[in-house]
């Protein structure tokens, strides 16, 4: 029995190829990109699930009491680590991770030659045995316990030894601190939230032995106790900083982040070091979407199935007069449902693994075959064939065999209201999810070109910043700054701390005579005159900070922006020569103004944010504006003199405006998959639209014929069948507006500057999806209408 | 009225090429009533076809009315249709979501008439077909000897010139089939020219001359003297 029903189904898909080829094209689509977002959906919620002791690892975060825009912050104070082994019974142990710098670059020179080390942190040696960190070479009890040392990643010292021994060798960093290798680890798992490349040791650092509450720039993780509660330890945690920091000092209330939830749970917090953190919502939008042109594709099937069923419908009445029973049939066209499915989940897998390396390139992700290869995926791949099986042969199966041969053998075959009903509630629903997909296609392009070119209240364009970290003060900064001068397309330069789009000192601004209040977060940076110039800002009053400053004078000079203005409550006027209460004992003068700008990425409001000219904090760039019609040839003038200056230092250059673009990066994904994802929605609903009116066609043929004897033109038979499927994707849209716009808006929110979703979206929308209909349908219109009626009028 | 000369119409699938019509000579004159006869694929509805300019000729000539009508492209050949060609068929034909009223109309509003001039034709015709109580149902809801009477309405409401029906009476009980012959006979009284298949003696001998089809070719032609000798 089972081999006659597979033989039968077998020669039904040969008897019907373009039916046959077009359902298993469309779920073979469907499945791969379910696949490929399966995928990647899985390799996002693995990360850090390696690590044995995964259940006890937490990191301490940070919430900001100041009065305005609260933060959560991913570092802590220096302290926290050793506070916590110390004064919190439930901690085990603790280890802070601090990248270089406050999370920039580190040049390094070894073996002759310069490098630029972008993941280059200093740890706690800790942090070996919290993450059961495997060594390769040294061992993780001592290899960081001295000052002054350091171990590599497996790829840090080939790239840097090539096939040299690496233990004992020297490493010079910034040109000022040298560091012994002294052991070399397995690169961390693509799946981790650690990503040095380099681990020096925190001893020797600047930051060792520190014991500020404040200056929170560490990230620190703690192992817990076994059996110990996340919560009873937050309560010792409190009262820790209750005993260290009097009440009204504390501007931060301290938790616990479970390892688990790092990687996604992190987006929105501040100061993260790790170079990529993910984000559930993204993960669960993927997800959203994989299921949707799965279903879409499902109904694909049930559309074409059943379209197919004026011819079916004999063989399945012959078949029950002869005395099949409606189970048997009912298994047979399970048969071959799964027949079909079967074909297109292998199609599929081969797709999935043909578009992997493209689908890696849009996403900026990394994927590998080997995920598939392992017995879960095959298991997932199992459990898609038999939920697509079952999904998509549901309708069909008891549709098709229901059939009563009295009904079906006899000449005039009625239609069945109902089931054209649900099949055309299948093709709205189809239409619908793919006018929502096109809604939100434009929208979140619209949106991306609305941040391109937005006015940031700066000039981001021809601006370079080149690291100089290791340069030192003085003599050798002014020669670099004279020789840059003398580039000729060299407009303006500037040295200072960080630059809009990089984070720079947080710290808190209050009102005179209000210390003990929260006060308002604000953003400095260590600058100096020229920064005025090389960004381009716009002053409302004074002027840039002062050019020329002797060494004696210790009265900081500030410019402010316009929202730290506001929070004061002066006039831009009135502020000049006035103090500004940051730096708690130190005078702060306030020389300038300037209008706001947007130093961060537009998901936030702007800030308060202030350059100044405190000696406290180190300069780590030299800023350049840039006039120049050839850059390889400027780039090329600024290296040299770069190296004549510092011979030891790596040149490290990026572009501001390059650099701002990196901040929308997951938008920029988000938007690349979405567009991806809803062409291949789109064009799998179309595939089903095209069977629907294969389908209308067919049960219409002998009216269509009657109506071109009787005179109707194929302009005027194709208009008729047409008007049909206008009225079906006229019901989706009505369906799929409301619920775009508010998918929409719900994601613009996300956004502090962001566009209106005006008519013109939906109007856009709408006739793109009415003209993919068109266009499908009236391929089979025409194709009807211009059949000889002489043959579908026969009934012979 | 039509002159069918040296015809000839093969199908070609695959694999073979069937003659279906193999050199078909054949006039009829405006007035006529024509039946043509013969058994199952010997190539009437073919013919038929043809004759109602459904269908292409292979080859051959066929003048219709003056008009050479072979060669003709589908939109020449539904032009030439309008209005001058009539239908009835064995199974109604007639379309299941129009009502009665609708189904008799449709020819008329590809001729692009105006509402009014449509309804009091089609109302004329519903009167003398003895159906215009009904012309508010549907096809399903009536008998099949009214259905045929719609079907007819709705070949005659553009007053053809022409005609054709094949096996008008085939789907009928004899009762309603003799109905529908008086009415077919009545109708060439008028003036209207018929041509119509079948496979029933009886209904032959109310044509004027009966054409026996075999194998795609006319084999023989007869005139019947006394019409309606069968009645």
């Amino acid at each position: 029995m089972f081999t006659t029903h597979l033989k039968i189904a077998w020669r039904n898909l040969r008897k019907n190829a373009l039916f046959s080829l077009i359902n298993i094209f469309g779920l073979s689509i469907g499945l791969a990109i379910t696949l490929l977002l399966f995928l990647f959906i899985s390799h996002e919620l693995s990360y850090n699930s390696m690590y044995p002791k995964k259940d006890r690892i937490h990191r301490i975060l940070i919430q900001t009491n100041s009065e305005f825009d609260n933060q959560t912050w991913a570092t802590a104070p220096p302290v926290m680590a050793s506070a916590l082994t110390k004064e919190v019974t439930n901690v085990e142990s603790a280890a802070r991770l601090y990248k270089h710098n406050f999370g920039k670059s580190a040049s390094i020179r070894a073996n002759e030659k310069n490098f630029t080390e972008n993941m280059f942190y200093w740890v706690d040696h800790a942090l070996l045995d919290i993450f059961d960190i495997n060594m390769v070479k040294g061992n993780s009890f001592n290899a960081l316990t001295r000052p002054n040392t350091v171990i590599l990643s497996e790829s840090a010292a080939k790239k840097y030894f090539a096939d040299q021994d690496p233990i004992g060798q020297i490493l010079l960093v910034d040109n000022s601190k040298r560091l012994e290798v002294t052991g070399v680890y397995q690169d961390h798992p693509k799946n981790s939230t650690l990503d040095a490349e380099i681990m020096a040791s925190s001893n020797g650092a600047w930051f060792y032995e520190r014991t500020s509450w404040g200056n929170v720039s560490f990230e620190t993780y703690c192992l817990l106790k076994e059996h110990v509660s996340l919560q009873s330890t937050e309560i010792q945690m409190a009262q820790m900083l209750d005993q260290n920091v009097a009440k009204e000092g504390q501007w931060y209330s301290l938790s616990l982040q479970p390892l688990d939830k790092i990687h996604l749970y992190s987006a929105s917090y501040h100061n993260s070091y790790a170079s990529y953190v993910g984000d559930i919502g993204e993960v669960r939008n993927l997800g959203f979407l994989a299921i949707l042109i799965l279903l879409i594709a499902c109904i694909n099937y049930m559309n074409l199935t059943t379209a197919k069923s004026q011819k079916r419908a004999k063989e399945v009445g012959v078949s029950k007069a002869m005395g099949a029973q409606s189970k048997s049939l009912f298994s047979r066209f399970y048969i071959e449902t799964g027949l079909v499915t079967g074909i297109s989940v292998v199609l599929g897998v081969l797709l999935a693994m043909l578009l992997l390396p493209a689908f890696n390139a849009l996403t900026d992700q990394n994927l590998s075959l080997q995920l598939m290869a392992n017995g879960t995926f095959i298991g997932v791949i199992l459990g898609v064939w038999l939920l697509t099986t079952v999904l998509s042969g549901i309708y069909p199966s008891v549709y098709l065999s229901r059939f009563l041969p009295k009904e079906v053998l006899s000449p005039s075959q009625k239609q069945d209201q109902g089931n054209i009903l649900v099949r055309k509630g299948l093709v709205v629903l189809q239409f619908a999810a793919s006018v929502i997909l096109i809604v939100g296609v434009l929208v979140i392009y619209k949106q991306t070109q609305y941040i391109q070119n937005k006015e940031l209240g700066f000039s981001p364009e021809n601006v370079m910043a080149i690291s100089i970290r290791g340069l030192k003060d003085g003599q050798n900064k002014n020669a670099l700054a004279q020789e840059f001068r003398r580039i000729p397309d060299v407009k303006a330069v500037s040295f200072a701390q960080g630059y809009p789009g990089l984070d720079v000192s947080g710290y808190v601004l209050q009102k005179d005579g209000t210390e003990n209040e929260r006060g308002l977060n604000i953003q400095m940076n260590t600058a100096d005159s020229e920064i005025a110039e090389v960004l381009q800002l716009k002053f409302l009053s004074g002027r840039s900070l002062p050019k020329n400053k002797s060494a004696k004078d210790t009265l900081v000079e500030v410019v402010l922006n316009k929202k730290a203005l506001d929070y004061l409550g002066f006039t831009a006027e009135e502020a000049i020569g006035k103090n500004a209460n940051i730096f708690y004992q130190q005078e702060a003068r306030i020389v300038g103004i300037v209008d706001d700008f947007n130093f961060a990425s537009l998901h936030e409001p702007i800030g308060a944010y202030a350059f100044h000219n405190n000696t406290n904090e180190g300069k780590s760039f030299v800023l350049v504006r840039l006039n120049t019609t050839n850059l390889a040839q400027t780039v090329s003038h600024l290296k040299s003199s770069f190296s004549k200056i510092a011979p030891n230092l790596d040149f490290s250059y990026s572009f501001l405006d390059q650099n701002l673009a990196q901040l929308y990066q997951r938008e920029k994904r988000a938007a690349k998959v979405s567009i991806i994802g809803s062409v291949l929605a789109i064009t799998v609903a179309c595939l089903g639209l095209f069977g629907l009116a294969a389908f209308t066609v067919e049960q219409r043929r002998k009216e269509i014929g009657v109506r071109k004897v009787l005179g109707a033109s194929v302009m005027g038979i194709t208009h008729m069948l047409s008007k049909e499927f206008v009225k079906l994707v006229l019901v989706a849209m009505v369906l799929a507006f409301p619920l775009a716009y508010w998918i929409m808006s719900n994601w613009l929110e996300g956004f502090a500057y962001r566009i209106n979703i005006g008519w013109i979206v939906f109007v856009i929308s709408g006739a793109i999806a009415l003209i993919i209909a068109l266009l499908t349908v009236s391929v089979q219109s025409i194709n009807a209408a211009l059949t000889n009626p002489a043959k579908s009028i026969r009934t012979e | 009225m039509i002159t069918i000369k040296n015809l000839k119409k093969s199908f070609r699938t695959e694999e073979v090429e069937t003659l279906a019509l193999n050199n078909v000579n054949l006039t009829v004159e405006e007035g006529e009533f024509a039946a043509i006869m013969g058994p199952s694929g010997c190539g009437k509805s073919t013919l038929l076809n043809i004759i109602g300019m459904l269908d292409n000729p292979t080859e051959g000539s066929y003048n219709f009315a003056g008009h050479e009508v072979a060669g003709l492209k589908e939109s020449q050949r539904t032009q030439l249709r309008k209005g001058n060609l009539g239908f009835v068929f064995q199974s109604f034909n007639l379309i299941d979501e129009l009502t009665v009223y609708e189904n008799v109309e449709l020819p008329l509003i590809y001729l692009k008439m105006s509402k009014a001039e449509r309804k009091q034709k089609v109302r004329e015709v519903l009167e003398r077909m003895k159906i215009a109580h009904r012309e508010k149902h549907f096809p399903q809801q009536l008998s099949g000897g009214q259905q045929q009477r719609v079907a007819i309405s709705r070949a005659v409401v553009t007053n053809p010139k022409l005609i054709l029906a094949d096996e008008p009476t085939g789907n009928l009980d004899s009762k309603n089939g003799i109905e529908v012959m008086n009415l077919l006979t009545e109708l060439n009284q008028e003036g209207a020219t018929i041509v119509m298949v079948t496979h029933s003696d009886r209904d032959s001998h109310y044509a004027h001359r009966v054409i026996n089809l075999f194998d795609g070719q006319i084999v023989t032609e007869s005139k019947n003297r006394a019409v309606g000798a069968a009645l």
